[in-house]
């Protein structure tokens, strides 16, 4: 099916218009209609998205998270993906384990990652972090500690050398890409 | 248990004058550059014994390969306290030197000498085959004053 | 099946070119084969640049200013940056290249001497006479491909003899 076919019966079966991104077709679905929509574009014989290639996750800081799902049909060779947003101070979608078993892996590291909670999944427990890891990194605002605790080697100026560099409290230094501003995070 | 006696390790340390029999902690791409030395090597082979060992009690060196995540770092301790003494760790590889690339991740460990004293340090990223036969070569001049070359 | 290849014959011709390539004492490196990095420290101007692009943070550099006299007898005072330090921690390094590419003064070279290995991790870290001792290593550059276009030195050393030799004539 061409993109174009694949979004005109999208739309037709969910009701939802899906847009072109990321060189793919992608499709926001309202939270609550979020296992009926997998379920939905799994099930219809043309789409046959029955291949879940995997399901993550976006901060977007101040509106919330996008959680990510991108699916596949083999037999049609055309994808979707489909996109629930959720609220920062309510981030938990429903789980996809029903629709998809092996989205139970993906949902243990979104969870983990992101602190994003899915309901009706059997068991939220990390999978890749290490035991007594806290945090969740890939948070927008998780500090990247080692890159805040560790002096970057260009904040020397040219005819400078390193202990006037440190001293140096003038005028902005450059920063390093990456570092958090000194402030934003709390000191020790 | 304490470091070894002088005279024993001298003793020890004489079996592994010709041979080296070498395990390979190999958890990343710098795992592949092992395998291509010593698959391919000839000089690595006749240093290194062909086959990988039976188990941790025959080992003589320990050659950590591949970025040391924290979740891994328990694993590579307890191969390390396996080893029979005397042991020796050579570090293969930027991120099991200094955690390498991935020095600012949030779940690796800078170098594996911060879990195992560390022997011989090889750089790259990847090191070449021929770099880890440098390597176990510098390593084996730790065990006797004159190795063979 | 035609066109398919015998799986044992392309094994042993892979281990083959594997050990060709493998074999310390004929080895045929690659051109522009990454060892280690050189240091021209004429060339470098303490621009800093290198430092601030490495993305593992390795390059260490610390220098002062020095003033020269002026050319002319009016002129400026000239002020030059002068290196104290550049280091480059090979134990961190990750020989992507970056420091290489991005310098404006080819100070940087690659070397492909790779037997550096270290039994502390200090031993890794190259200061500047041994990042010179290893520019005696850095090969000649390889040819160019011979469709590639010439060398901008050499167009413009043409079109210079051109206008001296042929009074006017376009390049």
């Amino acid at each position: 099916m061409t993109p174009a076919q694949v979004a005109a019966r999208v739309e037709a079966l969910l009701g939802l218009a899906p847009r072109e991104a990321y060189g793919t077709l992608v499709v926001d679905v309202p939270r609550e209609q979020w296992a009926a929509a997998a379920t939905a574009v799994r099930d219809d014989p043309e789409l046959g998205l029955v291949l879940f290639d995997v399901l993550t996750a976006v901060d977007e800081q101040q509106d919330g998270f996008d959680v990510v799902l991108r699916l596949w049909s083999p037999a049609g060779r055309h994808g979707l993906v489909l996109r629930a947003r959720c609220p920062r101070d309510d981030a938990r979608v429903p789980s996809l384990t029903g629709v998809f078993a092996g989205a139970a892996w993906h949902e243990r590291s979104v969870a983990e990652m992101f602190d994003i909670g899915f309901d009706g999944h059997p068991g939220l427990t990390p999978l890749l972090l290490p035991a007594g890891f806290t945090g969740s990194p890939l948070r927008k605002d998780f500090v990247l500690a080692s890159r805040a605790a560790r002096a970057w080697p260009g904040t020397v100026e040219p005819g400078q050398s390193a202990e006037q560099a440190a001293a140096s409290t003038g005028r902005r230094r450059t920063q390093a890409p990456g570092v958090p501003r000194p402030g934003s995070w709390p000191q020790p | 248990m304490g470091p070894l006696p002088e005279p024993v390790r001298l003793v020890l340390d004489a079996g592994r004058r010709y041979r080296l029999s070498v395990l390979d902690v190999g958890l990343a791409c710098c795992a592949v550059e092992f395998v291509a030395a010593s698959l391919g090597d000839a000089a690595v082979a006749r240093l290194a014994a062909d086959a990988p060992p039976p188990g941790p009690r025959t080992v003589d060196v320990m050659v950590v390969a591949g970025t040391v995540t924290d979740a891994m770092a328990p694993a590579v301790r307890a191969l390390w306290e396996q080893l029979p003494e005397p042991r020796r760790v050579l570090s293969f590889g930027a991120c099991s030197n200094t955690g390498g690339p991935y020095w600012d991740s949030y779940c690796v460990t800078k170098g594996v000498d911060q879990i195992v004293p560390v022997d011989v340090y090889v750089p790259g990223c990847p090191p070449r085959p021929a770099a880890l036969l440098h390597g176990l070569r510098q390593l084996s001049a730790l065990t006797t004053p004159d190795p063979p070359a | 099946m035609t066109g398919v290849p015998d799986d044992e014959a392309a094994l042993a011709q892979g281990l083959d070119v594997l050990r060709r390539a493998v074999q310390p004492g004929a080895a045929q490196l690659p051109s522009r084969s990454r060892g280690v990095i050189a240091l021209l420290e004429e060339n470098c101007t303490v621009c800093m640049l290198c430092a601030r692009e490495c993305p593992d943070w390795c390059i260490y550099i610390e220098s002062h200013q020095e003033t020269d006299p002026p050319l002319a007898p009016r002129g400026r005072p000239r002020v030059r940056n002068v290196l104290d330090r550049f280091a480059i921690d090979f134990g961190l390094c990750m020989y992507c290249g970056i420091c290489v590419e991005v310098c404006p003064f080819d100070a940087l070279f690659w070397s492909p001497e790779f037997e550096h290995a270290g039994a502390d991790p200090d031993d890794l870290v190259h200061e500047r006479e041994q990042l010179r001792a290893w520019m005696w290593t850095v090969p000649v550059p390889p040819p160019l491909d011979p469709a590639a276009e010439p060398p901008a030195e050499v167009v413009a050393a043409r079109r210079a003899e051109q206008r001296a030799g042929g009074g006017g004539h376009p390049a």
